[in-house]
Parts: structure tokens; sequence; C-alpha cells
């Protein structure tokens, strides 16, 4: 597997995600070539409705000049399934960026355990897989030697999980988050104008940082997952979402939020990994805390035992973000199956 | 946070008396329960308690002892909190519909002390919500108080947000 120059991936699900991770692909191409030594080849595409299998490679040029074409290919194969075809492939790595589901992890856990059971590598942008089966996923994995990578699962690009490597020598205790940017949004907004929760919600959906249905963002449930993944990761569990603690934001009121003031705290939807527990709910935190970032960012704080907190900040969710997260993983999945 | 017991007579001015060496002293004071349940012989329990900055406890203390020997107050006990058994929470719900003193006398047979409480009212049967910094005892971890409290939002169906 990735041992020669070309690297063979297949992309399921080409939505947001799946067409910024291919434009980024192709714009990075060159620099790929350069610094990592080896060629990309994307041999197949699959939708909900059908597929676009290229053996030779699919011309990226010609399908994103128009997102059209891949239908009007003449390898465009309708009314077939990525599960069904999987196997059928010469692939290295498959990159799966398809909705999630989020209580059953489907169509993505098929594609991912069919990748795996097939001994080829796996790439995901969806987390409910892994905070639903963390520990199958990984065990199937481990037993078909493959690879399985999902840093786009939390906070986009913030290295949230590959932070890992850079901290091997020093241990993780606590992790302080805030994962979801719908939530860190709203709360924002209903602290700084006082607004009521579901006017600031309103807002949200009008500026497109909300689903017009919130209901995972605002229960805690997205950002749950996302903590499950992360303490899996970083901290060496084994829980899934069933383990977590989990309270919304919706019954924060602008008298809540004042009355915080009046002790200098604000109200943050934290995700909360400590003493074997998992918690997200809203927490009162120093205005001046670190934790008290503002908008839609996201923001990971490590506890280490050697070194104090380390914190990271930034977009937590987008198309190009999301895609330049799966693009790192491809390099170090290759990097990695070549010995580095 | 030190807790002072002391017995006032019941006699205009002698609040006034037991504050003086306690505020002259660099004391902030955050509390004051008159027991005048518990009245005696013309005398009331008075709990008080206030905050004095870190390194001047021991000496401040010393002072405000003597100014309240020298004003013949009645001293019953004198005890200093740990700062880390503090904790600041905001519940929300039919806070006063659910009998917030019931909450509080609740939370003081735990020996959790309700140091500070805010409130915003809204109109009546509407939800409100109070902040309240408590202290509890050396003896109890935050998770046994934590549990404390939630039992009481989950009759009462309060939301809890803490520090
Ligand atoms: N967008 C972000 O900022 C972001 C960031 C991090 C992670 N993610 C995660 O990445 C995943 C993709 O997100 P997205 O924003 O790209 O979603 P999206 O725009 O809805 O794209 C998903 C694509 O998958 C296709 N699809 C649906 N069912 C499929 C199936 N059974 N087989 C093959 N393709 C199928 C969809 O087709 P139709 O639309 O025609 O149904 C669509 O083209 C999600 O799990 C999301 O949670 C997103």
């Amino acid at each position: 597997m990735c041992k020669g120059m070309e690297v063979k991936i297949c992309l399921i699900g080409m939505g947001n995600v799946g067409t910024c991770f291919l434009q980024l692909l192709k714009e990075k191409q060159d620099n790929i070539r350069v610094n990592f030594n080896f060629n990309c080849k994307l041999v197949a595409i699959f939708e909900y409705d059908g597929a676009l299998i290229d053996n030779d490679g699919i011309d990226l040029d010609n399908l994103l000049d128009d997102i059209t074409n891949l239908r009007k290919n003449q390898y465009w194969i309708s009314n077939v399934k990525a599960q069904d075809l999987i196997s059928t492939l010469d692939i290295d790595i498959c990159i799966e960026t398809t909705p999630t589901n989020p209580n059953t992890g489907e169509p993505a856990l098929t594609h991912i355990k069919e990748a795996l059971n097939n001994k080829i590598d796996v790439i995901s942008s969806n987390k409910a897989p892994f905070y639903l089966h963390y520990k199958k996923i990984q065990d199937l994995a481990e037993k078909m030697n493959c690879l399985v990578k999902f840093e786009a699962t939390v906070a986009s690009c913030v290295p949230a999980i590959s932070i890992k490597k850079s901290l091997i020598g020093n241990t993780i205790s606590r992790i302080r988050a805030i994962l979801n940017g719908t939530n860190n949004y709203i709360l924002s907004r209903m602290t700084t104008e006082g607004i009521s929760f579901s006017v600031a919600l309103k807002e949200a959906q009008e500026l497109g940082y909300a689903e017009t249905d919130p209901t995972l963002d605002i229960s805690g449930y997205d950002a749950a997952g996302k903590l499950v993944i992360l303490s899996n990761e970083l901290l060496g569990w084994s829980k899934s979402i069933e383990d977590v603690k989990i309270k919304g934001i919706t019954k924060i009121t602008p008298h809540a939020l004042e009355l915080a003031k009046i002790d200098d705290y604000v109200i943050k939807h934290l995700a909360i990994a400590e003493e074997n527990n998992l918690i997200v709910e809203p927490r009162l935190v120093k205005r001046d805390s670190l934790l008290n970032i503002q908008g839609t960012l996201n923001l990971i704080e490590l506890q280490t035992k050697y070194a104090g907190s380390i914190i990271l900040i930034g977009k937590g969710a987008g198309g190009f973000e999301a895609a330049s997260a799966i693009l790192n993983d491809l390099i170090s999945i290759v990097k990695k199956r070549r010995g580095f | 946070m030190i807790y002072l017991e002391v017995k006032l007579p019941d006699i205009p001015g002698s609040l006034i008396e037991l504050i003086k060496p306690i505020s002259q002293n660099g004391g902030n004071i955050h509390g004051v329960l008159h027991h005048h349940d518990k009245k005696n012989n013309n005398l009331i329990p008075v709990d008080i308690w206030f905050e004095l900055s870190e390194e001047l406890i021991e000496v401040s203390l010393e002072k405000i002892k003597k100014g309240l020997i020298e004003k013949n107050i009645q001293l019953i006990k004198i005890s200093v909190g740990s700062k880390n058994k503090m904790l600041t929470f905001i519940l929300t719900g039919h806070v006063f519909d659910t009998d917030i003193t019931n909450t509080i006398k609740r939370l003081d047979s735990k020996n959790i002390k309700v140091l500070e409480l805010h409130a915003k009212f809204t109109e009546v049967d509407e939800i409100s919500s109070v902040i309240m910094k408590v202290e509890f005892p050396e003896v109890m971890t935050k998770f046994e108080l934590i549990n404390e409290i939630e039992k009481i939002c989950k009759e009462k169906n309060l939301f809890f947000m803490r520090s």
C-alpha cells in the first residue's frame, strides 16, 4: 500500500467537503509531488446515486470546471453503491465525506468497514462512526493492518487530534474545549447584546452558522460526539457517546448571563474530559479566562502534566478547513506507509 | 472566607460596633445573619462572614479578635475557610416558586453555606435566575457538593450551571 510514486484514492461523497478536497488536491498536486514524492490518482468518486470510476485517473481539471460533468462523464455508472464496489477497486486510500446519520453512523460506517475489510486505509470527515463505534473500527483496522485517520471530525483543520504526536513526551490529564461554533456564536451574541436564545439562534441561522434544524448543535450532542473522539485519541480512553453527560444551551437566559457578569463570569458551552468523566454543559468561566473566545471559533485546552495548559484555537468548520485536514491525513498516511 | 459567630446585645448600634474592627483591619464583609429566633438574655447570636487578603490573615485576625474583646463582644467561634472550597453557580427555573429559602436551608443542613446570592426577577410565573456563591466543608468533595445541588435541582426542576 502506498509504496510507489502513485497513491490511488477514491472519494465517497462529493458534497461541500468532498469538492473542496478535490480542489485542494488539484492546487497542491505539484507541491505534494515535490515535497512528498508521490502522485495522487483519483480512481473513483461515489455519490448517493452512482459512481464515476476511471482506473487511469479522473481528470480533475475537467471535473472541477463544472461539477455537473460528474454525471455526464462517459465512465459514470448510475445506481451503484460504494459498499458494493469498494472490493473491486485497486486503491490505497478511501476518503469518506458523506453526511452522518447521528444515531447509526451510516452510510459512512459501512463504507469504512468495507474499505478496511479490503485492506484499504481510510480517511473520514464523519464523526458518528467514531463516537458510536470507535473501538470496533480501531480493532478492525488493527486486524487488517490498516490506518484510519479522522482529523477533520474534530474542529476541522485545528490539529486537535494530530497534536498527540507532538506531545508524546508529555501526559495529557484533562481536556476542556469549545467544540461547537454554532453554540459559541449564540452564547457570544447573547452575552454581548443581551438578546434571548431564540433571537440569537435565528440570527445564527440567517448567517448560515446554524442549520435549519439545529437540534444536534444546541442539544450538545454534536460537541459530545467530538469530545468522545478527542478523549479516546488523546487520553487513550475507549468511550462512546452514551458515556457523555450532556446538557445543551437552550435553557440559558439573558438573566442568567447578566447574573454571571456580577461575579465577572461568562457562560460557555464546554466539553470536558476529566477523571474518566465526559461532560458537555454550560459552565461559568471567568471573563478573562482564555476559554472566553468569541464567535464561531473552536478551542481545545489540553492540561498537561509537564507543561501546564496548551491551547489550540481556530475555525471549527468550513469546506476547505475540513479538506485541508483530510489532505494532512492523506500525506501522513503515505509517509507512515513509507516508514517515516 | 472567615466566619465569626458572636452574641450581640439587642440594642441599636451594636452591629456597627461589631463591624468596625473587621473593616478597620481590612475585612471585606460578605454577609451577616441575625438568629433572632435564638435570642436569649437579650443577646442575639449573629454570624458574620468576611474576606481577608491571604497575606494579612494572621495579623488582621489577631487585631480583629482584640478589637472585639475590647468592645466586650462575646465571641463564640472564629473559623477560616479554604478558598478552594467555594463554588459559584446559577439556578434557572421557578427558583422562587419552589421556595428559595428551603433550597438554602437544605444546603445549610449539609453544611454548605450560601455566602452570596443575587437574583433576577421576572414576571410572577415566569422563570427566574439566581447566582449563588457557596462554601462547602473541608471533608466534602466538589463531586459530592455538586451531587447535593443537582439532587435539589432535579426535584425542583431547576437548571444548574456552575463555575
Ligand atoms: N462542512 C463542514 O464544514 C464539515 C467540517 C468537518 C466535517 N464535516 C463532515 O463531513 C461530512 C460531509 O460534509 P459536507 O458538508 O460535505 O456535506 P454535504 O455537502 O451534504 O456532502 C455530502 C455528499 O455526500 C453525498 N452522499 C449522500 N449519501 C451518499 C452515499 N450513500 N454514498 C455516496 N455519497 C453520498 C451527498 O449527496 P446528496 O447531497 O446529493 O445527497 C453529498 O454530495 C459530514 O459528515 C460532515 O459532518 C463537515
